[in-house]
């Protein structure tokens, strides 16, 4: 399941009752109960990734991996030199043999028919060849570009093929569009893999040296996002961002692996830091022996520099943007990284469930309750702004079941007000008990509690 | 010509309200400091974050937390969107001044609560940085209140009133806080302002129930 909550992936089985890629993770457990939900790790499928990238290079050089699972390859010489396309392909399917799993190909001229070439494919049709780039891509329908607001814009227009795209005049589209709009005129032209020539400035590599060299993960996560800042802050002034990047690493005794990987809209700091992480994950967990010795260089290069650069929001300001990161990695580095945190809103009864905590700079977590679900027996808002980290022992005196005073620090404070309970029914067959949550009003303030076993808790403070 | 491979192995928008221009004794301009003295209870966490919602149109907010209690669900309730709020936890008073002098340099606005015991220098000087660096600050001690001279704006809860919560029926809908406003915000007058939030909209100052008294009356009334 991916972030939104999508099925990106099922096994034969699952297939087999009805699931499909791109269905809501609700209605593939409708239709299959017994389905097992894995939440999708990319740098875990890249680590899995790497060794397919690596078989594919003994076959093809220049591979560039697009994301994990999906990569690109310049096949111009070896179709000549294994003979044909077909041939081709089934050289690349024996080799991939061992690996298992499904695979699907598609060839044309350009990255963006290829890539819509490997979309075209089933199971049981895993190949797709395209003959003419040109009528294959005007035929393609405008939901290719990968934009549903632009797409629902061109069919409004009556616009429905890449083909009727490409025939609009450049100008209207980039007045009526802008950058998104230029970009799909771009592919429908199929000028997709050529940039705009532009001064830029040589020698935009940026180079890390590590001394000890580095041999987890997390630590190579945490150069990874330097460098990339480095390197697309170092070409931001010029305005271009990169659409490609070679990633190096040496290890301590002196080997080096790369790595290209390429992105169809231009890097950005965290898309690139990303990309870079999978790559040292996959790297030094990998199953090709890792980086021995740790990783001593890491090194980005950039090619297929693009001309749009990175796009702020109207009121932001590039450099402020940079400053900010930095301020923040700043005070990763003193408070440590478990204590810079963003949060995100789930689905929960009680307000600590209620958010999803994320460690600034990573991928933001995947939540796992539905924030849009009914949630009955949850505590209506306002939410409290202070929530303890586990509920905590309170002291509150209850009469008949009516909560009377309150202890505040070393003194008694009688209740003013009071609401409740809403019943917590815990998952009794997990050993987990019931509670009641009141809202308890005092003259000093407001608080969330719950009974729980008949011990009080604080859950929460209403500042 | 190229070749696209792909390979596979078996293996909310959050609703948040409009936010709505507070009041303008109730707002704090970039470079300006606001102290919020009150025990916790006193709904001055929101206050406080109202204060700096309209600034996380421009940018990321912090709210330092020293307590480790701090729940940004309040936050996106007044208008700041997830993404805009960093939550830095932090209760070492060693590296406190440091982390906040940081922050100042690149966000857009400071949430943060003061550890008991710090220096009132460090304080000082990170309220001089803050206005050197236009950055909005919010200062919450989490015991005692701040020296003078350091606050724009200094409000002190003095009472909080619930509605909506009645012997076991209903729930906490309307807060009324009732603040004491001092500093050059309120023009060296100590005005009493009361906020009400009914948790559906942001911060309201109660029109006309607010008196105000001049120093002179203060120190008079203090005097008898």
């Amino acid at each position: 399941m991916g972030q939104d909550g999508r099925i990106v992936a099922c096994n034969e089985a699952a297939a087999a009752f009805g699931v499909v890629v791109g269905m809501l993770r609700s209605s593939a457990e409708a239709i299959c109960p017994n389905v097992v939900t894995i939440v999708q790790d990319l740098s875990v499928e890249m680590a899995r990734f790497e060794p397919v990238v690596q078989a594919i290079e003994s076959i093809v050089p220049r591979v560039e991996v697009a994301e994990p699972g999906t990569m690109y390859l310049p096949i111009g010489g070896a179709v000549v030199y294994y003979g044909g396309e077909e041939d081709l392909c089934d050289r690349i399917d024996k080799e991939l043999d061992s690996f298992g799993g499904d695979r699907r190909m598609g060839l044309a001229e350009g990255p963006f028919a290829s890539y819509q070439a490997v979309r075209q494919t089933t199971r049981s049709h895993p190949r797709y060849i395209v003959d003419d780039d040109e009528r294959f891509v005007a035929n393609l329908d405008v939901a290719s570009l990968g934009s549903d607001d632009l797409a629902a814009t061109f069919r409004w227009l009556g616009i429905t093929t890449l083909g009727d795209v490409a025939e609009l005049p450049r100008d209207a589209i980039i007045s009526r569009f802008g950058r998104v709009g230029l970009e799909a005129h771009r592919r429908a032209q199929r000028l997709d893999r050529s940039t705009h020539p532009r001064d830029i400035p040589e020698d935009q590599v940026v180079v890390s040296h590590f001394d000890p060299p580095i041999e987890d993960s997390e630590r190579a996560a945490f150069a990874a996002r330097n460098l990339a800042q480095r390197l697309v802050g170092n070409l931001s002034p010029h305005g271009v961002a990169p659409h490609r990047v070679i990633v190096t690493a040496t290890a301590a005794d002196g080997t080096e692996q790369k790595r290209t990987w390429r992105s169809a809209d231009p890097f950005t700091e965290r898309s690139l830091a990303e990309r870079v992480r999978w790559q040292l994950r996959s790297w030094i967990e990998g199953v090709s022996g890792g980086i021995r010795g740790g990783l001593a260089t890491l090194q980005l290069e950039p090619t297929d520099l693009s001309g749009s650069g990175r796009q702020m929001a109207l009121v932001e300001d590039a450099r402020a943007f940079e400053e900010t990161q930095r301020v923040f990695m700043e005070v990763q580095a003193i408070a440590g990284r478990d204590n810079l945190l963003v949060g995100t809103p789930q689905g929960g009864r009680d307000p600590g469930e209620q958010m999803l905590w994320t460690r600034w700079g990573e991928e933001e977590s995947v939540p796992e309750r539905d924030p849009e679900a009914p949630w009955p027996g949850r505590i209506p808002s306002p939410a409290p702004a202070l929530v303890p980290p586990e509920p905590v022992p309170f002291e509150v005196t209850w009469v008949e079941g009516i909560p009377e005073q309150v202890r505040l620090r070393s003194r008694w404070v009688p209740v003013l007000s009071w609401a409740g309970p809403w019943r917590r029914v815990g998952r009794w067959w997990d050993g987990e008990d019931s509670s009641d949550r009141y809202q308890i009003v005092t003259s000093a303030g407001a608080y969330l509690c719950e009974v729980r076993e008949g011990r009080t808790y604080l859950m929460g403070v209403y500042d | 010509m190229v070749a696209t491979i792909q390979h596979f192995v078996e293996a909310s928008t959050f609703e948040h309200r409009d936010p709505e221009k507070i009041s303008n004794v109730l707002s704090l301009a970039p470079g300006q400091i606001a102290g919020l003295t009150g025990i916790p209870g006193s709904g001055l966490t929101r206050i406080g974050m109202s204060l700096l919602a309209p600034h996380a149109v421009h940018g990321p907010l912090v709210y330092l937390d020293v307590r480790g209690w701090a729940s940004p669900m309040a936050a996106w309730e007044v208008g700041i969107e997830p993404e805009r709020l960093v939550v830095v936890r932090s209760s070492d008073i060693v590296s406190w001044s440091r982390i906040v002098a940081t922050l100042l340099d690149g966000v857009y606005g400071v949430y943060a609560e003061v550890p008991a015991g710090l220096r009132e220098q460090s304080l000082y000087k990170l309220a001089a940085k803050a206005r050197a660096k236009r950055t909005p600050l919010v200062l919450r001690p989490v015991s005692g209140s701040l020296p003078s001279g350091i606050a724009h704006l200094n409000l002190e809860a003095s009472e909080v009133l619930w509605e909506g919560a009645e012997d076991g029926h209903g729930n906490l809908t309307n807060r009324r806080t009732r603040l004491v406003a001092s500093g050059k915000a309120t023009r060296g007058m100590v005005r009493t302002i009361e906020v009400e939030d009914d948790g559906t909209n942001d911060l309201r100052v109660v029109p006309h129930m607010g008196t105000q008294e001049t120093r002179a009356a203060n120190r008079r009334n203090r005097a008898s």
